[in-house]
């Protein structure tokens, strides 16, 4: 069994003329210490997906669906249990580790405090923890460091407190949101680098959310595009790279300088607004390959065999179609060399090899 | 001759002034040299707090030089006044990183792109809302946004609105601050497609400062890696991505992820073999004796902790290294 399963997940907002849904039927598996990559442009969803996992989405947004982990979907949970969960079981570490430190509270305190909170120890013992902690995520010279205030710190080493603190109780899913936006390029190795070998070292499971490709391409095993609040495929990593097949992958792709002097070819427009999208394809507006059949109906993320053999009616589970095609999905994500697409000219968009 | 010249500049900032001493010296630029020509891109690159932002207030006078100069056409920009700094302004222009920040909210967009015109007497009143729909179709926006304000536009939108108010003056050089980081992958293609348009057409020399260093090969002709307020090399952008000569500028390339697929694997464990955990940038009111670099470099040997290293030509690069 996976570790945590999404499962027709819808995110909306109230708002005073209703509510509004920014994520649309989000299926996804997550298995024991993979790394899950969760790529998309700012307001696609991704980081209110994984506030939902976290149970902490805003007051004016709510969640519909199931977000199983374990087991249990943490959805029907009471705020207590998830509470208990939160922290121990599932943590989060946030894009700017600069708003996320308490900054009238030592590091060390900081860090302790995750550990008095979910286990039965001493402030004493906790504080020697929260030492060890630091000398795990390596922060030089942790015995002076726990006394001192987030100010007195780097962004990177902040961002280190903000790890140690992740990853205190052994969590088995670390949540990293953009860990790394606000850093340099070399701290941003740094972090990366301690990231993967604490993954390996406590084989917790990270879900990766970025919007830089190279990251991903760098760290994760699996990845999901994210846009307009939908997944637009899915597929193991160097398959994704290799092999993209949504118009939006390959454009992202191609939005990346390559080759001095050549023009580069970025997506036209821009991401629209969620209530405000267009009718079928959520994409369609900003496709090349958009043709009026795309404005018919929302095309289904469906595996890629399947939607490059359009003209043959493709074989149950999935040629019922609609909702139920949609629930033998999470079943089958589970094969790494799956590769679900959610555009009906999958097959004929092929990326240079 | 060059179009823009900077000739040791250095800017100090006091800080921490504690009684009856003398303040403690923040080194933000701490010497630079760099030539800029009609038609060029010069990048700047490196980490964060290294100064590069600083040298572009400098070089549009934003801010006063601790010594140094900047010539624009010869002349020294901080000894003009009057007339003359007015043509300063108007021949050279900045672009900022946050399109959020630089666009008074109080305005229309179409008082925002006519006041340089008025200012500068650029076109005549009655002509001034033709020329500013010309300048909004230039970076590719309508006219029929001349009567909104900043809050109804995207990041991408705004840095284009931004783009047309530089260009309004007809600049021979815009200095660009990461005109980029503050925008997402896809528009980020678009503002870079832009600019490289506006350079073709209308040959404008650009100082592009940055911390993406694809876009960076991309965009530029030569680049100056700043590290701690000092450039430690400075080549032709070929070169310089073909084979990094500073261990600095070795270790930055390396550190930016890239997407490499299976058959690359080699290049990948090498990128990552390189990758050491050097630390972080020590702050620039304490810079290290020796060289700035030394602390973090793996390639560090016996000069390296009390003899600066003088920024010197090694096969038509300059680099600042006991190495070369």
């Amino acid at each position: 069994m996976s570790l945590l399963t999404l499962r027709s997940l819808h995110i909306f907002f109230r708002s005073t003329s209703g509510s509004i849904k920014v994520v649309s039927d989000l299926n996804l598996e997550i298995e024991e210490a993979e790394v899950f990559g969760l790529v998309g442009e700012s307001g696609c969803g991704k980081t209110l997906t994984a506030l939902s996992i976290m149970g902490i989405l805003p007051q004016n947004a709510f969640a519909e669906g199931e977000i199983i982990f374990r087991g249990t979907n943490l959805l029907t949970l009471d705020r207590e249990s998830i509470r208990r969960l939160r922290g121990k079981e599932l943590s989060m570490i946030f894009q700017e580790p600069t708003t996320s430190l308490n900054p009238v509270l030592t590091v060390g305190y900081q860090v302790a405090e995750v550990l008095t909170t979910h286990m039965d120890i001493s402030k004493k013992e906790a504080m020697n923890t929260a030492i060890e902690l630091l000398k795990a995520v390596k922060i030089p010279s942790p015995e002076i460091r726990i006394k001192e205030y987030p100010h007195q710190l780097s962004v990177g080493m902040k961002q280190r407190v903000m790890i140690a603190m992740a990853i205190a109780c052994k969590p088995s899913l670390l949540i990293a949101d953009e860990p790394t936006t606000a850093l340099d390029v070399t701290i941003q190795a740094q972090i990366l680098e301690l990231i993967q070998r604490l993954r390996e070292d406590m084989k917790m499971a990270v879900l990766l959310i970025t919007h830089d490709l190279g990251i991903i391409a760098e760290n994760a095993q699996r990845v999901g595009i994210m846009y307009a609040g939908r997944l637009m495929e899915l597929a193991d990593v160097y398959e994704l790279f290799n092999n993209p097949r949504h118009p939006y992958t390959t454009g992202l792709l191609e939005s990346l300088p390559e080759e001095k002097g050549k023009p580069l070819k970025p997506i036209p427009g821009f991401v629209p607004e969620p209530d405000r999208l267009p009718s079928g394809c959520k994409f369609s507006d900003r496709c090349r390959f958009a043709i009026p059949e795309c404005n018919e109906k929302e095309p289904e993320l469906i595996p890629l065999s399947i939607a490059s053999n359009k003209s043959n009616p493709p074989s149950p589970p999935f040629a019922k179609g609609g909702q139920e095609g949609i629930n033998h999905l999470p079943l089958t994500t589970r094969h790494s060399s799956l590769h679900l697409v959610r555009c009906i000219r999958a097959s004929e968009i092929l990326w240079r090899s | 001759m060059a179009l823009l010249k900077v000739n040791s500049l250095k800017k100090y900032f006091p800080v921490k002034k504690v009684f009856m001493t003398a303040p403690a010296l923040l080194k933000a630029v701490d010497g630079i040299d760099l030539s800029l020509d009609e038609d060029r891109v010069f990048a700047l690159v490196g980490e964060s707090g290294c100064g590069k932002s600083t040298v572009a207030r400098l070089i549009v006078r934003l801010l006063p030089p601790t010594s140094g100069e900047v010539l624009f056409q010869g002349k020294n920009v901080f000894e003009l006044s009057g007339n003359n700094l007015k043509a300063f302004r108007k021949s050279v222009q900045i672009i900022f990183q946050d399109p959020f920040a630089s666009l008074n909210p109080r305005k229309s967009i179409l008082d925002t792109i006519a006041e340089p015109l008025k200012i500068h007497r650029i076109v005549e009143k009655t002509r001034i809302k033709d020329t500013v729909v010309e300048l909004l179709n230039k970076v590719g926006l309508g006219s029929d946004i001349l009567n909104r304000y900043p809050h109804e536009f995207s990041g991408g939108q705004r840095q284009r609105i931004c783009i047309a108010r530089a260009l309004a003056v007809s600049p021979k050089v815009i200095v660009a601050d990461e005109p980029l980081s503050a925008l997402d992958v896809s528009i980020q293609a678009q503002i870079l497609n832009l600019l490289q348009e506006l350079k073709r057409e209308y040959r404008i020399s650009f100082l592009f400062i940055s911390h993406a260093l694809k876009v960076v090969h991309y965009f530029s002709d030569s680049i100056g890696v700043m590290y701690l307020g000092k450039i430690v090399e400075h080549a032709k952008t070929e070169d310089l991505f073909r084979k990094p000569f500073h261990p600095y500028t070795e270790i930055l390339l390396s550190s930016a992820p890239t997407i490499i697929v299976q058959s690359d694997k080699d290049v990948r464990s090498r990128n990552l073999k390189l990758r050491t955990d050097m630390g972080e940038i020590p702050s620039p009111i304490d810079i290290p004796p020796g060289c700035p670099f030394h602390p973090r470099c793996p390639k560090k040997f016996e000069p390296c902790d009390n003899v600066i290293p003088e920024l010197k030509e090694t096969d038509g690069r300059l680099v600042s290294c006991h190495l070369f």
